[in-house]
């Protein structure tokens, strides 16, 4: 079998930034279904530990976890090696040198936005993932963001998934091929939402530091909650 | 040249390197009595013939044509690639641009793919070796047909020739922050896959000209647009997006 149509995926620039921009998209979509999980905490402790034991108990579960971490493991590999390549590459030595404008914050910093989103990534392997559930896991997460230097982190980590985001998803379309007057206005502006979506993992866990849920229970206002 | 109260002067800094494995350091020279309406390469002819006078090297560096349409010249003037005016090659920039007094900082372009060979006259051949990689159609054309024979949608003409508009100055690969040439492959790609011309080879062009950009070493697109922004002839970057769609189809739906 001639594998030569694989090989150009880890051995071409454009193969190895579609990889890149395939995996960042799904890891893009995954994000925005965490983010609509960690909402469910709003739905209260039964429901939340329901969803949690759902997802915990059901068979496809761990094939979905193993697929979701070769993405992971697909994009940051070819993520580094199209980054090193254009580092070696990189133009320089100029006493003078001015950018156009083309580059904003977002695109200049993906690789340290990308180091800071890997290191969230271990956080909160480290403190959800890795340790004791049996207090439950709704009781885990609120009490996990009762803690500022828990939530300092979340937040930090936010707003470099954000930044990361705000390049990344548009960015992806145009590595793929996808670039039309048609519909690339639309998917900038969708890009650009669902990096700011990425605010809502801070603003929940900023939510429990704040305490709004405890001042609201002891003001016998309850969360009202959509159904 | 006549003396004229409008004419001015100005302090040039160049890249001065004797040769492509020699040492290069950057030297100031003034330059007297510019008129506004010189162009900018003028000034340098200029600066040419004191430093003959004087018995030195001239400064070495490409152009041709003059009027923007060859691609043989480019500079990094203060820091900008093609000088300071947008969309423009530097023979077209002229020294209205400056004022009396302005010390001009005039590099070469710094990329490890276009070699520094005199002063600020680089090889830009790699580019060249990109194109014969597939930037051409090998049929056999005979004498010309009907002009209705093959018809052309109207907005593939048009965006075939916006894309066929690259000069391949290689400005785009300077203005990049990774040093890549996909602006240009692209839109010699994007030329020819528009129209049915290119069609037959459109499978083999794909692949050949983005395997012979990697194997030259130009870097990686990080769809930050710089190229756009300078690029003389405004190549857009759905360009680039084309030739990506062109690769990986190509990749996964040829024989190839």
């Amino acid at each position: 079998m001639d594998i030569t149509f694989i090989k150009r995926f880890a051995f071409t620039s454009i193969g190895r930034k579609a990889v890149m921009a395939a995996s960042g998209l799904l890891l893009g979509a995954f994000m925005l279904i965490h983010l609509a999980e960690n909402l469910l905490l709003f739905k209260g402790e039964a429901f939340y530990n329901g969803w949690v034991d759902f997802l915990l108990t059901n068979p496809v579960t761990p094939f979905l976890e193993a697929a979701l971490a070769l993405i992971f493991v697909a994009h940051i590999i070819a993520g580094t090696w199209v980054r090193v390549e254009d580092f070696i590459n990189s133009p320089g030595g100029y006493e003078a040198r001015k950018w156009q404008g083309g580059r904003t914050i977002g695109s200049a910093t993906m690789l340290y936005t990308a180091i800071a989103i890997l290191a969230y990534l271990v956080y909160h392997m480290l403190t959800f993932r890795l340790v004791d559930h049996s207090m439950g896991f709704f009781q885990m997460v609120t009490s996990a963001f009762r803690r500022p230097v828990f939530v300092a982190v979340y937040v930090a980590g936010s707003a470099a998934l954000a930044l990361h985001l705000s390049h990344g998803m548009q960015s992806a379309f145009q590595t793929l091929g996808l670039n039309h007057p048609k519909y690339t206005p639309l998917i900038k502006v969708l890009g650009l939402l669902t990096a700011v979506a990425m605010v809502g993992f801070a603003l929940i866990s900023l939510y429990y530091l704040a305490g709004i849920d405890l001042k609201a229970a002891e003001t016998g206002i309850e969360m009202v909650v959509i159904q | 040249m006549t003396n004229n109260s409008k004419n001015f002067s100005v302090t040039v800094r160049v890249w001065r390197q004797a040769g492509p494995k020699e040492p290069g350091k950057m030297v100031s020279y003034k330059v007297k009595d510019v008129s506004p309406d010189t162009s900018f390469l003028e000034m340098l002819d200029i600066l040419n013939d004191n430093l003959l006078k004087a018995g030195e090297h001239p400064v070495t560096f490409e152009s041709d044509c003059r009027e923007g349409i060859c691609g043989s010249c480019g500079l990094v003037i203060n820091g900008d690639v093609h000088g300071p005016d947008e969309h423009s090659t530097v023979c077209q920039l002229h020294m209205r641009r400056f004022k009396n007094g302005d010390v001009i900082t005039v590099e070469p372009w710094r990329v490890k793919t276009f070699p520094i060979l005199k002063d600020l006259a680089v090889d830009r051949s790699a580019l060249d070796r990109v194109m014969k990689a597939g930037g051409f159609v090998s049929i056999p054309v005979g004498s010309a047909q009907d002009a209705n024979a093959i018809p052309v949608e109207k907005d593939k003409a048009e965006e075939a020739m916006d894309a066929a508009a690259c000069i391949g100055c290689g400005a785009c690969v300077i203005a990049c922050p990774n040093g890549a040439a996909m602006l240009f492959t692209g839109a010699k790609i994007s030329q020819l896959a528009l129209l049915p011309q290119g069609g037959p080879e459109r499978a083999r062009r794909a692949l050949g000209m983005v395997e012979a950009m990697d194997r030259e070493g130009f870097g990686n697109c990080s769809n930050e647009y710089e190229c756009e922004a300078v690029c003389p002839k405004e190549v857009k970057v759905a360009n680039i997006a084309r030739m990506n769609r062109e690769f990986l189809l190509a990749n996964l739906a040829s024989k190839r």
